[in-house]
């Protein structure tokens, strides 16, 4: 046994190291640096508060704040509908569905560089289909990324294509719930949309939060890449979002501790919000519904 | 009785399809549309309506992209951080999976636990702090930064995929093979691999994709031009001639088209899997 044990922990251990490594102690540095000046070049100096004070000092940050709030406030409950419609449409067997399956899982497997360019082609007022399409329909489309009103949106609307993870998970979620209980509610008389409220939709709540609070993370991530290679953070700030911002002040001004500080309250603020969600949905996280 | 079956199975038919077929083509439609422009004569004006097949038909685009960029140089580097980083993905995310299956009850849902919290970890809030990692271990501007992550199986997604396969084969399987001296390695190699063949394929296509994919750590940890990347490339084609869509439009396919590829092939292990008795009833609906 205690040969086994010893196996065991040295199979665990590239993982263990890895994890340390990369994802752990970055953790800690960024948390340690954002009480510091600092600029990957001179030894850090000491800085307190000075970093979190100076950020909200800066008008530029509450900007970059409301549009990554605007865009996470609505990606993130869109995607999840999505994901679940989709998993709902296509939870079943029968003929063709793998490949209803495999086309909308499509556009989640094509690089972020490319979606981007893609999309970039399909906003375009001049040469893009979208317009192209709302013309055909007699509709005068906007010029989507230049427009400050648009912009933002346009960015959102390109996030709710990239939805498989979402899409297997609720699928996943869907095939956890044993049958007896649809037959058991059908002998009961209950129509579908009562087994859909009283059902499937507790008994996949959790598998929900869970999407929730890693699409929270993922959204962050994605519309970073999208906004850095459409927009630039532009028109006017319109698309100027929290990673923006952060990278900007780390990567180009090398101002670590600024950019450090600015990250931790991105994640005291995600902390917030999952714990706030899943308070709110404990009566369905926890309770025995069966 | 068999018109009547015949018919209801024809109206079952017509209710099941019109609207999953929306939803696929509203997802696959607008990639037909970039294949379709990628063969466009570039310096056209612009179309007054959707061109689904352009007129005329142009290769020209997918060979003039290799001459405006050093695109075989950045292809090279893709495929050779590819074939670095899945080998050892397919290892270490195999490994951990191994020995969390291994485990007694209360350490597996303490790793699954990890797991799913490494999962909600924003890795671009690790970024900067992983660069200056990277620049005290003097490993700026070569392979290794791109690679790295490979060390953690990539993705908790990898390990866990690997311990739900793992955790399917009945445990006297392990104890058989055991007794007969087999070592923890030679269960995972005989006994634990083979049987998990359906995670590898994931795996495998999975972590090629996200290297494949993975826009800013070159971005950030290399600064040679001979040592980019393809998604690199992507983005210096675009700052070079920013409205020449029919050449960017290539870029895109050339880009995307691998993994579009590989997907489709494997996509059959993607989706969780249908118990027997519903499978009877689907062949049979």
């Amino acid at each position: 046994m205690g040969q086994s044990a010893t196996m065991r922990w040295l199979l665990l251990a590239p993982f263990a190291i890895g994890t340390l490594f990369l994802i752990v102690l970055p953790a800690l540095m960024t948390f340690a640096l954002a009480f510091f000046e600092y600029d990957a070049l001179s030894p850090p100096a000491w800085r307190g508060l000075a970093n979190f004070s100076e950020a909200f000092h800066d008008p530029v940050f509450y900007t970059a704040a409301w549009n990554s709030l605007i865009f996470v406030g609505f990606a993130v409950p869109l995607r999840i509908l999505g994901a679940m419609a989709l998993a709902l449409l296509l939870e079943r067997r029968r003929q063709g569905t793998s490949a209803y399956r495999a086309a909308v899982f499509l556009p989640t497997v094509v690089p972020d560089v490319a979606y981007a360019l893609i999309w970039l082609w399909i906003f375009n007022p001049l040469y893009g289909p979208l317009n192209l399409m709302l013309a055909a329909f007699g509709i005068k489309g906007a010029a989507w990324l230049v427009n400050p009103d648009t912009a933002l949106g346009a960015l959102i609307f390109m996030s709710l294509f990239q939805i498989g993870e979402g899409f297997v998970l609720t699928l996943a979620a869907l095939r956890q719930i044993p049958t007896d209980y649809y037959e058991a509610a059908r002998i009961d008389g209950a129509t579908p949309e009562r087994c859909f409220w009283h059902i499937t939709l507790p008994l996949i709540a959790p598998w929900l939060f869970l999407l929730f609070a890693r699409d929270v993370v993922i959204t962050l991530q994605s519309s970073f890449t999208a906004a850095y290679l459409m927009t630039g953070g532009g028109p006017y700030y319109a698309t100027f979002l929290m990673p923006i911002m952060i990278y900007e002040e780390a990567f180009d001004r090398f101002r670590f501790g600024l950019a450090s500080a600015m990250m931790l309250t991105v994640f005291a603020a995600v902390a917030v919000t999952l714990y706030a969600v899943q308070k709110m949905m404990r009566h369905w996280l926890h309770e025995d519904h069966v | 009785m068999k018109t009547m079956s015949e018919k209801a199975a024809f109206w079952s038919f017509i209710r099941y399809h019109p609207w999953r077929l929306l939803a696929a083509l509203l997802f696959t439609v607008p990639l037909v549309w970039v294949v379709g422009f990628s063969l466009r004569q570039p310096g056209l004006p612009p179309p007054r309506s959707i061109e689904w097949i352009p007129d005329p038909i142009v290769w020209g685009n997918y060979a003039r992209i290799f001459d405006i960029v050093p695109l075989a140089t950045f292809l090279g580097n893709s495929l050779m951080v590819a074939a670095i980083a899945v080998p050892v993905t397919l290892l270490t995310a195999s490994f951990a999976g191994f020995a969390m299956a291994r485990s007694d009850l209360k350490f597996r849902q303490r790793m699954v636990l990890v797991c799913v919290l490494l999962m909600l970890v924003p890795v671009t809030a690790l970024w900067l702090a992983r660069f200056i990692l990277f620049v005290n271990l003097g490993v700026i501007d070569t392979i290794w930064p791109l690679v790295a992550p490979a060390i953690m199986g990539s993705s908790p997604l990898f390990v866990l995929l690997y311990y739900w396969s793992f955790r399917r084969i009945p445990n006297e399987q392990f104890d058989a093979a055991h007794l007969d001296g087999a070592s923890a390695l030679g269960l995972w190699h005989h006994v634990a691999m083979p049987q998990a063949r359906a995670a590898t394929v994931t795996v495998t296509v999975l972590a090629f994709i996200f290297y494949w994919s993975d826009f800013f750590s070159p971005l950030l940890y290399l600064k040679s031009e001979e040592r980019y990347t393809l998604p690199v490339a992507l983005q210096i084609m675009q700052q070079m001639d920013k409205t020449n869509w029919p050449l960017l439009m290539a870029g895109a396919t050339f880009m995307t088209a691998p993994v579009v590829v590989m997907f489709l092939l494997v996509q059959r292990h993607f989706w969780p899997d249908e118990s027997k008795g519903e499978k009877t009833s689907a062949v049979a609906g």
